[in-house]
């Protein structure tokens, strides 16, 4: 046998067991009679973890009643839930989130050691605080590039490039090529692409122990520079998600041939592959000012609630979504790719789609841990939609955003002097 | 106590312990709740809270996001009453009309938005409205007219609202209109029509004052409804685009239960009631001097 | 005769202007119900279908039915969200009912210290908005622990302001002396209120009766604050959930809007007659 197929083997044989040793785990667990435990995750994690639930059950009686929270509405959600004592047993966060839930006292220590270990690199830090670790990561979601492979092959490039500058020229020749059409899928109501750029080009972007906007530096500005030249000159739309209903309809019918996104856009590819052929695209690292830089990923952790009445079988439901045969499962469902290093030996995921996440999953972007990034990722976000369409210039847009920054982070800034908050 | 006093403490005192409970206890808790800054640190520490007095309120007016609810708000009720009161108006007059057929027919249909839920027309509106796949864009375009960017562009969100706001309320002041208008008195109709009084004279002098008390109800109710607007811009525009359409409520229930500053959206509160109660001074005042009310 | 061809001819034109009027405010609602048949993808397509090329069910399927994929449930939970709406909305009707109609005669015709001075405060009360009150509410039920569970709902639509101010208005056209009269015949108060104005205030209690039903089966934003267990959703705040999201699959969206508007507007097609008169008239018969 080759050492390929060996290596298989002995994964599968090693998925196997650790699969086998969750659910004997998992089996250990006391039946309390078919009372079940509830369940949140967001969109796609929440459709299709019903389908990760089965073996659960069969293993340990315990019916797992799953809810599928739209991102939209998470945050409220969640935070309602908290408030009212609702919080479902076992619940999945995205990374930025834990330390406010921790703050909150929703989300309940990790018990076991060997929970989180075994884990790729750089994924473990967003979910301690202090000394203690609050979730168990469960994906990751490194942003990369999906490019149309005809549409630039036609204006000759194999591969988009990975500077801004080769990125602008690229977009102009493709745009002179179909004027009509635009080339980067970059909404204004989707934060990523913008805050990948602050983050490639170096900017700190808040200062003071983290109490204080610093968004007026040179790097944000040459940020906030490239993209609204994107937008001004014509290659990405002037448009809101609202507007563009279905980006994957879009992206196959060849209206932009760059769309930057993450993993479960390999699921919605896959189940719409009479639309978009797989020959037809490819994924790519996402371009930096001067090559590749660290980008933030989204990745998801799993907690569960401080309140829950059945902690031993929540934790045990953790340990079995999170092993690394069910996330394994997960990625081949979704498209999510797994949190576990030992999941990464599969050869399915050294393949040349998966490569570039894979690279950049190993420089990711450190963001801020404060409990209110969420809130200020989507302010920044506003600013920059308003600069695109002429409402302010860069200059009055970062001094807008500095000064909402500080008010955001007044409170924070309030218990940091009085020594409350690190 | 008299025996209707007993009977009549017996029927009222339920519903007015509820009114109590849910409406008066809470409304008197967000003037408390509006000098504080309960934020997210408060549920996780009750120490944390802090009585700021004004400081909310002070910290609003710094809010550009603030003033421009306030904008947007302004606009809708400005515009949106005339469009719906007009709108019921004009189709009471339509169907009170002498000569129409079949008239409760055409009642229950005009009445028939007014009976279906924001979040499920706000769906087919938000089809209707596509600025590529939408019925109006493809009607524009056959009298000649340009597609209009109905949900992105920011400048037409607000009349792309309007006029779903529009369709679905005017059914309820048209009926109420009708009522009104079959008040007029008839003896003074024919005596205008033999003076030589025009169909607009008629109207001008007759009917308008006779059914001006019921406008005026009508118009202070509309204002305070367009106040209050909040389903809507949640459910086709999400506030945007570019916060166009973020109303005062919208950006209370954003404040509040999106980020947990229930200080600040206290404040928020507290703000709509006064600009609500002061506009329905206003409009009293108005209707007392020309003694309609 | 001139008179009679000018009569004929504004005929014409009157009802003509009625039906496209109507033909207009209808077509959304007509358009939703056809785009809910249609096969998935269609109707994003220029120039915009108004009708299906094949009637399809599988919108409805998709979103009612409960299917098993690969040993796992998956489920919109549709359908239990409209069992939920109409427990509600039935429950809420007949308390609301049982608290302002008493109260709202009790207005009207009853004798007791400070009423006028609370049927004035009741009328301010019309002016604050109730979202005013909403975050300290849902502070209060938490403490009560009333959050996410149907009472929380409910309790709120009970505080009938309008609805007692409604009753109020009808009951002051009851004649004094007919009421006196029975209580020269000895008659208790209850008895009077249920025996004599009851019956005469039949159009008006129903017209509040739908009016109930219909404000509580279309209540969007306090369930959607106090429920957070996807079981004991309502319609509306079920099919929002999906809406923001699912915005490219507008035949299913269709589906769900239909299924949430069509048992409320079939209730008010089949009540006309009941309601129109209570809204028109608010006369009593006699």
């Amino acid at each position: 046998m080759t050492a390929a197929v060996e290596r298989a083997e002995s994964v599968s044989r090693r998925g196997v067991l650790a699969g086998a040793g969750a659910l004997a785990t998992a089996a250990c667990v006391p039946r309390s009679g078919g009372r079940g435990l509830r369940f949140w995750a967001m969109s796609y994690e929440g459709d299709y973890a019903p389908l990760l639930m089965t073996a659960f059950t069969r293993a340990t009686g315990l019916d797992v009643d799953v809810q599928s929270v739209p991102w939209t509405a998470a945050h409220e959600k969640l935070l309602t839930a908290q408030a009212g004592g609702s919080l479902p047993d076992v619940f999945m966060l995205p990374a930025g989130w834990i330390g406010e839930f921790a703050m909150i006292g929703a989300i309940a220590p990790v018990p076991a050691p060997a929970l989180v270990a075994d884990l790729v690199p750089g994924v473990l830090a967003p979910a301690r605080v202090g000394a203690r670790t609050y979730a168990v990561p469960w994906s990751v979601a490194p942003q990369v590039q999906f490019y149309r492979r005809d549409l630039l092959a036609e204006v000759g490039y194999d591969a988009p490039p990975q500077d801004w500058a080769g990125w602008r020229r690229m977009g102009h020749a493709l745009k002179r090529r179909r004027p009509d059409e635009f080339v980067f899928l970059m909404l204004l109501n989707w934060p990523g692409a913008l805050l990948g750029m602050l983050f490639q080009s170096g900017a700190r972007l808040l200062r003071d122990h983290d109490t204080r906007g610093n968004f007026r530096t040179p790097e944000a500005r040459a940020a906030f520079a490239f993209y609204l030249s994107l937008y001004a000159e014509g290659l990405a739309p002037v448009a809101l998600s609202t507007e563009v209903q279905d980006p994957l309809a879009a992206f196959g019918q060849g209206r932009y041939a760059i769309w930057p996104s993450g993993p479960t856009t390999l699921l919605d590819l896959s189940r719409r592959q009479a639309e978009i052929p797989p020959d037809r695209w490819g994924t790519a690292q996402l371009a930096g000012p001067r090559g590749p830089g660290p980008v933030p990923a989204i990745n998801a952790c799993l907690c569960v609630s401080a309140a829950t009445a059945h902690p031993a079988a929540a934790w045990a439901l953790v340990r079995h979504l999170t092993s690394a045969a069910n996330e394994l499962r997960f990625q081949r469902m979704i498209g999510t790719l797994p949190a576990r290093a030992s999941a990464w030996h599969v050869p399915r995921l050294a393949g040349p789609v998966i490569a570039p996440f894979a690279a950049q999953m190993r420089s990711v972007a450190p963001v801020p841990m404060v409990v209110e990034w969420e809130r200020i990722q989507i302010e920044v976000q506003l600013v920059a939609e308003r600069i695109v369409r002429g409402l302010t210039t860069i200059d009055q847009g970062l001094a807008a955003i500095d000064a909402r920054v500080d008010a955001i982070l007044a409170k924070r800034r309030a218990l940091v002097e009085a020594g409350a908050i690190a | 106590m008299t025996r209707q006093e007993r009977t009549a403490w017996l029927f009222t005192a339920p519903v007015l312990a509820v009114i109590a409970l849910v409406f008066v206890l809470p409304t008197a808790l967000a003037l408390g709740l509006s000098v504080t800054d309960y934020s997210i640190y408060a549920l996780a520490d009750w120490s944390a809270l802090r009585f700021v007095g004004l400081g909310n309120f002070t910290g609003l007016l710094s809010t550009p996001l603030f003033w421009r609810a306030l904008a947007n708000t302004a606009l809708f009720a400005a515009l949106g009453v005339p469009m719906a009161v007009g709108a019921s108006l004009a189709a009471a007059l339509l169907l009170h009309d002498t000569t129409v057929r079949w008239a409760p027919f055409w009642r229950v249909a005009l009445f028939a938005p007014y009976v279906t839920s924001v979040v499920a027309t706000a769906i087919v509106w938000r089809f209707l409205l596509n600025t590529r796949f939408g019925l109006i864009n493809y009607a524009l375009g056959l009298v000649g007219l340009g597609p209009v960017d109905w949900l992105g562009d920011p400048h037409a969100s607000i009349p792309a609202i309007l006029l779903f706001v529009t369709w679905k309320i005017f059914g309820y002041n048209m009926i109420v209109f009708i009522a009104a208008l079959s008040a007029v008195p008839a003896d003074l109709m024919e005596a205008a029509r033999l003076d030589g009084a025009s169909r607009w004279g008629r109207f001008r002098h007759v009917t308008l004052p006779a059914i001006g008390p019921t406008l005026l109800l009508a118009a202070v109710m509309s204002v305070a409804g367009f106040l209050q607007l909040f389903a809507e811009p949640y459910v086709m525009t999400l506030g945007g685009p570019a916060q166009s359409t973020v109303t005062v409520l919208y950006f209370m229930f954003d404040e509040g239960f999106k980020w947990w500053n229930l200080g600040q959206a206290s404040a928020v509160a507290l703000i709509l009631f006064l600009a609500i109660l002061a506009v329905t001074i206003v409009q009293t005042r108005i209707g007392r001097r020309y003694e309609w009310l | 005769m001139a008179v009679n061809r000018r009569k004929r001819l504004r005929t014409i034109l009157v009802n003509g202007a009625v039906a496209l009027l109507t033909a207009v405010t209808l077509l959304p609602l007509a358009w939703m119900v056809t785009v809910s048949f249609m096969p998935r993808g269609e109707s994003s397509r220029f120039p915009p279908p108004f009708w299906p090329s094949r009637w399809s069910g599988e919108n409805y399927y998709e979103l009612l039915v409960r299917r098993l994929i690969d040993g796992a449930w998956f489920d919109y939970r549709i359908m239990p969200a409209l069992w939920n709406s109409v427990l509600i909305a039935v429950v809420s009707t007949a308390l609301g009912l049982l608290l302002t109609v008493p109260a709202g005669y009790a207005f009207a015709k009853l004798r007791f210290t400070g009423r006028e001075r609370l049927l004035r405060l009741l009328i301010a009360a019309l002016v604050v908005p109730g979202q005013v009150a909403m975050l300290p509410l849902f502070l209060m039920f938490r403490e009560l622990g009333l959050v996410n569970s149907y009472a929380g709902v409910i309790l709120p639509s009970l505080a009938g302001i309008f609805a007692i101010l409604f009753v109020r208005q009808a009951t002051l056209r009851i004649p004094d002396e007919m009421l006196d009269a029975a209580r020269l015949d000895g008659a208790s108060e209850p008895r009077i209120f249920a025996s004599i104005v009851l019956p005469l205030l039949m159009p008006i209690v129903v017209t509040l009766a739908l009016f109930l039903f219909l404000g509580s089966w279309n209540d969007f934003l306090w369930p959607l604050i106090v429920l957070s267990d996807q079981h004991k959703y309502t319609l509306p705040v079920a099919v929002a959930g999906i809406v923001r999201e699912h915005a490219a699959d507008g035949e299913l969206m269709m589906a769900a809007a239909v299924v949430t508007t069509l048992p409320v507007l079939a209730l008010f097609v089949a009540l006309q007659r009941f309601y129109m008169r209570g809204l028109l008239g608010g006369s009593v018969k006699g």
